[in-house]
């Protein structure tokens, strides 16, 4: 049996996922501040969980400057993309099989 | 691990949740910018206005072309292109200016401040409208600006055209501020 990628699962790391993959922001990324908005983490508990997911080879940050304040964006990387594909498939799996 | 079929379908509706929420995010986010150009253009034309009163009933057709011009363009930028886009917002433009022509022009008898009002507040019933389908924030810019430009009417008198300046410039560029934070 197929199993759900434990690292996804996490419900904030599934909304930092979710709203990385939307129509839009999967080629740009999303800056911090809109991604703590989106996902209602707070900014240590989202750092944490971008951190974790940036070890895993899910999404990468960039720092920069813009108007001389930093400003991170996070984007998914393909295999992170892939992965939440996956996952997304598992999850509806579970509910045509149920059905 | 093993799921439930409960604990996927929570997965899923939070996926579906954060999705529509990132578009919501991103229809607020051109249209502060596209209000906020609007605004903008609202102190050129009420500017081109004051410079030379014999000219404005042209300057206003040249200033709301370039409007739909950048509207377009900022749609475009958005990423809002080919599906969703220009495209639909040319149509609706068009529709609205067919409607607004129709009364202005052809069946009611406007004075220079009704006609004025009648454009502004034309287009705010588009965000009361478009409120219905994209979140509240268009409802309360939609229904505010038109209240703001009630008052000015009723109660500017000579003023009339600096305050609309003001109110519908302003308000724009205020609202459109509020939209792409929100």
């Amino acid at each position: 049996m197929r199993a759900p990628d434990e690292i996804i699962h996490q419900p904030i790391r599934l909304r930092i996922m979710a709203a990385l993959t939307a129509p839009g922001c999967d080629t740009q990324g999303l800056e911090f501040a809109r991604l703590k908005k989106l996902t209602g983490a707070t900014d240590g508990n989202l750092g944490a969980h971008i951190d974790h997911l940036t070890r895993a080879g899910y999404v990468e940050a960039t720092k920069a400057f813009v108007a001389r304040r930093p400003r991170t964006t996070v984007k998914a990387t393909a295999s992170g993309r892939a992965a939440f594909d996956r996952h997304v498939a598992f999850l509806k799996e579970i509910i045509a099989d149920a059905d | 691990m093993a799921l439930s079929r409960e604990q996927a379908g929570e997965e899923l509706a939070a996926i579906d949740d954060v999705v529509r929420r990132v578009k919501q995010s991103r229809i607020y986010r051109v249209s502060g910018e596209i209000a906020m150009m609007w605004g903008v253009m609202q102190f050129v034309q009420y500017g081109v206005f004051a410079l030379a009163q014999s000219r404005f009933g042209w300057s206003w057709l040249v200033v709301d072309a370039i409007g739909i011009v950048l509207t377009a363009l900022l749609l475009r930028r958005a990423g809002m292109g080919a599906a969703a886009g220009p495209g639909r917002a040319l149509a609706a433009f068009a529709l609205f200016y067919g409607f607004g022509f129709v009364w202005s022009g052809l069946i009611g008898h406007y004075g220079p401040h009704e006609m004025s009002v009648f454009w502004h507040t034309l287009f705010l019933f588009g965000y009361c409208v478009a409120g219905l389908w994209f979140g509240v924030g268009f409802f309360a810019i939609g229904l505010t600006l038109t209240a703001l430009i009630l008052a000015v009417y009723i109660f500017a008198g000579a003023a009339f055209y600096p305050l609309i300046a003001l109110v519908t410039g302003c308000g724009y560029i205020l609202c459109g501020y509020w939209m792409r934070r929100a």
